[in-house]
């Protein structure tokens, strides 16, 4: 009996990591020869809410008594800043992103505020602020900790592994509890986070229609179809409506 | 090289690889079953923790620390790096011990070894991470140099470099700058230790002591310094804060002192 459940057991875990690599192995890299570009612009409809100053509660004498809020940048012709833009359900196409992403903890702040990445990649943490902050990643679903690590001084920088699985991942730290960052850690390299202007542009994909969706910490996310022709650029422009102020 | 040593050298992988196949054997025998685990948790457990495991028992809701929600796999105890699942005798020592200066008593008594192994499968039943992933190694302890005025006070200034004042302040009393406002995973309230109590949570053994240091406590806001401080510093750090204990001699002679503290078993 106790072999029989041991055997089910064992059905089942193997049954459960076969799933999760089939997730994994939705996406094959292929050579794309003549592959399209999307890029755009994401504008937030309406004025941008207006959203109070961070009041500065900890080391005021080096983080100052308070920091504008980063949720809506909005630059010249309503561009919305920190706008993670990717492509979902694409199962081929060009190779994963292998480079070090970066995160640097600096005037009390995460710099960048949100990136996308993929599974496999490193990320290099670090710090420019004589006072100690903690760099605290967490599932943004479940708050479960992916790893906490002290940075205690000023030039301390260390390089750590992302998760295995795909997941949105919220960052935070815990001494300085306004500071927040976002990483978008996707099974796909077609991804782009705007810049101050609003604009994106993810290049080198194959012909076909996807889904792309533009996702926002406070705005939210929205899904937008989308349709590539071989060695053409397609404009999808994009319009999210702000969150009511909390 | 001799024939005889030759043979010996071609031999070692296979000895090698029987070694290890007649310890994962040993390693099967000592995994607990979870169906016999159930029962135990049910009558010693769920009273706290919940029948589903997520920290929501009858008896639980007014504890402060509340109850371990076992649904992420998140464990503050643990020999493992930081993020890891706890390994099993990570968990058993938990269940030995108790924790300091929480609701959660030792079952050193109550339960056999045995009893142990099962209901730690049957607990690691409520996250899917332990189907999917394995703990890490645990971290590696150095030796503990002696305990001396010396070793206290290059500790205080360890103590000033790693920034331990930020959340456990100046004096260790566990009111620094950044100690209000902090929460856990759960969203719960959550302080930093108070060092000069004279029992911490996790033991109050050197080794217990650096192992926080090197493994962080997950789910909670105290970090992992294994990238930032080095052995000895934190074996001078270790010594600083067994200094600030009340139940640590003052007039230190060199000998490494007993801790007397009530966490110990």
């Amino acid at each position: 009996m106790r072999n029989g459940l041991k055997i089910l057991s064992a059905a089942l875990v193997s049954g459960a990591l076969l799933l999760a690599r089939a997730a994994l192995a939705d996406y094959t890299v292929e050579a794309v020869s003549n592959g399209g570009t999307i890029e755009g612009v994401v504008k937030l409809s309406g004025t941008a809410p207006k959203i109070a100053p961070i009041d500065v509660t900890k080391n005021q004498d080096y983080c100052g008594q308070s920091i504008p809020s980063p949720v809506y940048s909005v630059g010249k012709d309503g561009g919305l800043q920190n706008v993670e833009v990717f492509l979902k359900d694409i199962t081929k196409g060009k190779a994963l992103s292998t480079n070090t992403i970066s995160l640097v903890n600096e005037h009390c702040m995460f710099n960048p505020r949100v990136q996308g990445a993929n599974v496999g990649q490193q990320i290099k943490i670090s710090s420019n602020d004589p006072v100690l902050h903690n760099t605290h990643p967490q599932n943004a679903s479940t708050n479960a900790t992916i790893y906490n690590i002290a940075l205690p001084f000023k030039g301390f920088s260390v390089t750590k592994p992302l998760p295995a699985v795909p997941e949105l991942i919220k960052v935070k730290c815990d001494a300085h509890e306004w500071m927040h960052a976002w990483i978008w850690e996707l099974d796909n390299p077609y991804f782009a986070t705007t810049g101050d202007d609003g604009h994106f542009t993810i290049k080198d994909v194959p012909p076909g229609t996807y889904t792309l969706v533009a996702w926002h910490e406070a705005a939210g996310e929205k899904p937008t179809p989308v349709t590539v022709s071989a060695g053409k650029t397609v404009t999808v422009n994009i319009q999210l409506a702000a969150a009511k102020a909390p | 090289m001799t024939a005889m040593s030759t043979r010996i050298v071609t031999l070692a992988p296979a000895l090698l690889t029987l070694l290890i196949m007649a310890g994962r054997d040993l390693a099967q025998d000592e995994a607990g079953d979870a169906r016999q685990g159930k029962v135990v948790y049910e009558q010693y457990c769920a009273n706290c923790h919940g029948e589903k495991g997520d920290g929501n028992g009858p008896y639980g809701q007014d504890t402060t620390p509340v109850p371990r929600d076992f649904r992420q796999g998140t464990f503050k105890w643990r020999s493992t790096p930081s993020g890891s699942l706890p390994t099993d005798a990570d968990l058993e020592k938990t269940l030995i011990n108790g924790l300091f200066g929480t609701s959660m008593s030792g079952f050193a008594e109550t339960l056999t070894h045995r009893q142990r192994l099962d209901v730690i499968a049957y607990i690691k039943t409520f996250s899917p991470r332990f189907a999917t992933e394995k703990p890490e190694a645990p971290i590696e302890i150095p030796h503990e140099p002696p305990y001396s005025a010396e070793s206290v006070t290059r500790g205080e200034a360890a103590y000033k470099k790693m920034n331990c004042a930020q959340c456990h302040g100046d004096e260790g009393q566990g009111d620094g700058e950044s100690a209000d406002d902090l929460t856990d995973d759960w969203g719960n309230p959550i302080v930093p230790y108070d060092l000069t109590e004279g029992h911490l949570k996790c033991g109050n053994n050197g080794s217990d002591i650096y192992r926080v240091f090197i493994t962080g406590l997950n789910g909670t806001p105290m970090p992992s310094f294994a990238d930032s401080i080095s052995p000895a510093e934190a074996w001078d750090l270790v010594h600083f804060i067994q200094s600030l204990s009340p139940d640590y001699p003052k007039n230190v002679t060199g000998a490494p002192p007993t801790p007397v503290g009530k966490g110990e078993q």
